[in-house]
């Protein structure tokens, strides 16, 4: 063993290296979250909670074609459909079980009219199964609660995927554009 | 007097370790025979968290069942997911554009820097160093953040499709990213300030759980696992997916066999990552992020499912039976994942979903080589010896 080396195990100096290190921290920017009191907001396109959304006149996008169901890997989605007076589809029941759901937004990728969409909503824990069983009327009030006016038009445009655009080049795609120090 | 004889004899303890123990990382069940502090044997016993990954795959479309594959390693999902999806793509014979390519490759550097710093705060904390646990969540959390930014999930992330990706990244995203890119490596260094020479951490960690390279070998290492003892096998290297061929990186390789040199790869292994993800940024190409010469696999544009009818059609068989003109056949391949090889085995037979799908994971593999790591030594590197081989009990049981 060198001299050196028994100079610093003498001296612990790599423990107080990284003592002072802890010391330091101590005066930085604390990185924890009071979460309750500062809750945080979900960046944009989260898989939250699910709405079933509407068109300009407030009436349900859904048409009952099942392939949300379909899709689902969870098989939590449940639609019945019946005869209107018409003799059009209606959708009678929607439901979906919260509590099977894995978010995986497949549904979201699966429906052809945009109808049903994920909230950056997450926060909605409850003491009873019920809560989490989501029915047509649910569904809807979640849609104008968090997704209500340009929200919805604007997730539609970003996360209801593949568009066109994605087979194509798109020009206004993000790209390095060099990086700044001082950032 | 023969019943205080018998009272007092020494023999061999059984002990049970786990699967409620907080440093078997899950439900990881090790029956321990023990001689004082010494193990004479040990039985690693796994299958508490079967959920039956390979079958249900059998039930489902090939896009349908990419969600389980988030849950087999869940700390490492991105990687899962594209891995499955280079598998698939190699069985369908199509091929993502280069921008999808360059994403993935991205997010599976940054998925092996956030499986790496949760194991090295686990490890660490394990062995007994608590404060490297605190910093490491800091950088993790970082992490998450940047995945909800592309993809709207933290964890189980679903986010590459077969023939490409999900959604295009934004500006802020590859900022941020690149932000991170640049100050990590600072972070990397403070772990080393608080860890690398400590004594405590070198006693604990140095010449335990020493394997040679020609056994690591034997027993069907990957990954850090098998480098640290010297074999420089890295999928990303040797059979190249995605974009690993067009960046430029370094396999880091340990020398000794023990848990410390386990540590170095992975420690150098964050640091290649981070020059992995700088060249994918600088070098990220304009084009399509869904493969456009593959419309019997890949769902039609949306923008077309209600103008077009073959397109509509299509998006209801693609969605509800899979893709119905799968080649007939079986393949395998491999990625790499931060814990090692990660293989999957698809027998096809010509309908929408797998006929078979056998998962190789490498956390399986590792586990059953505990015995041959923990007998002999104390009980205490037991513990060690499990956080070295960096078990995710998710991948073990499938």
């Amino acid at each position: 063993m060198k001299a050196k080396d028994i100079i610093k195990r003498v001296l612990l100096l790599e423990i107080i290296q990284g003592m002072a290190l802890t010391l330091k921290t101590m005066f930085t920017k604390a990185v924890t979250r009071q979460y309750p009191e500062e809750p945080r907001a979900a960046m944009p396109g989260f898989r939250g909670l699910h709405a079933l959304s509407k068109d300009e006149e407030g009436v349900m996008k859904c048409v009952g074609c099942g392939l949300c169901a379909a899709v689902c890997p969870s098989q939590c989605i449940k639609i019945f459909t019946a005869q209107g007076l018409n003799h059009e589809k209606v959708v009678e029941r929607y439901e979906i079980d919260t509590l099977k759901c894995l978010f995986c937004a497949y549904c979201v990728e699966a429906c052809p009219y945009g109808a049903i969409a994920l909230t950056e909503h997450y926060e909605y824990s409850d003491y009873s199964k019920e809560s989490f069983y989501m029915d047509k009327d649910k569904l809807l009030e979640n849609w104008d609660k968090y997704m209500s006016g340009d929200k919805g038009n604007e997730y539609f445009k970003r996360f209801w995927k593949p568009m066109s655009i994605d087979f194509n080049t798109s020009e206004e795609q993000a790209v390095f554009k060099g990086w700044d120090n001082n950032k | 007097m023969t019943k205080t004889k018998d009272a007092l004899r020494q023999r061999e303890l059984t002990i049970n370790m786990g699967p409620q123990h907080p440093a078997t990382h899950g439900v990881l069940r090790l029956v321990l025979e023990i001689d004082g502090e010494t193990v004479i044997k040990c039985t690693p016993y796994v299958g508490y968290l079967h959920r039956g990954t390979e079958k249900l795959c059998e039930n489902r479309t090939y896009l349908s069942a990419m969600p389980l594959m988030d849950r087999l390693d869940y700390i490492s999902s991105m990687a899962n997911d594209v891995g499955y999806c280079v598998a698939v793509e190699r069985l369908l014979g199509i091929e993502p554009p280069e921008r999808a390519k360059f994403i993935r490759t991205m997010m599976c550097e940054m998925t092996r820097i956030s499986s790496h710093i949760l194991w090295l705060g686990t490890h660490a904390l394990d062995i007994g160093a608590m404060t490297v646990f605190l910093y490491s969540f800091r950088e993790r959390e970082w992490i998450m953040d940047l995945f909800e930014m592309v993809c709207g999930a933290r964890l189980t992330v679903s986010f590459p499709r077969i023939g490409g990706i999900r959604n295009d990244v934004s500006q802020e995203f590859l900022d941020s990213l690149y932000k991170f890119a640049e100050e990590f490596p600072s972070r990397i260094i403070e772990y080393e300030t608080l860890i690398d020479q400590n004594r405590i951490w070198l006693q604990r960690t140095k010449g335990i759980g020493v394997i040679s390279a020609e056994e690591a070998v034997n027993w069907g290492f990957t990954g850090p696992t098998l480098r640290g003892s010297g074999v420089d096998y890295d999928v990303r290297k040797y059979m190249p997916y995605d974009a690993y061929e067009q960046v430029d990186f370094d396999v880091p390789v340990g020398k000794e066999g023990d848990v410390y040199d386990r540590y170095r790869c992975r420690m150098e292994e964050m640091r290649q990552s981070v020059r992995i993800i700088k060249q994918c940024i600088e070098k990220l190409p304009k084009g399509p992020i869904m493969t456009p010469d593959a419309p019997k696999f890949t769902l039609p544009p949306k923008d077309k499912v209600l103008k077009d009818m073959e397109a509509m059609i299509h998006h209801f068989v693609m969605l509800t039976k899979g893709p119905l003109t799968a080649p007939v056949g079986e393949i395998y391949s491999s990625t790499e994942v931060p814990k090692g090889e990660l293989g999957f085995y698809i027998v096809s037979d010509g309908s929408g979903r797998p006929y078979r799908m056998r998962l190789r994971s490498p956390s399986f593999v590792h586990v059953s080589a505990l015995p041959r790591l923990c007998v002999g030594s104390l009980v205490a590197d037991v513990i060690a010896n499990i956080g070295t081989i960096d078990v995710v009990l998710g991948e073990c049981d499938r």
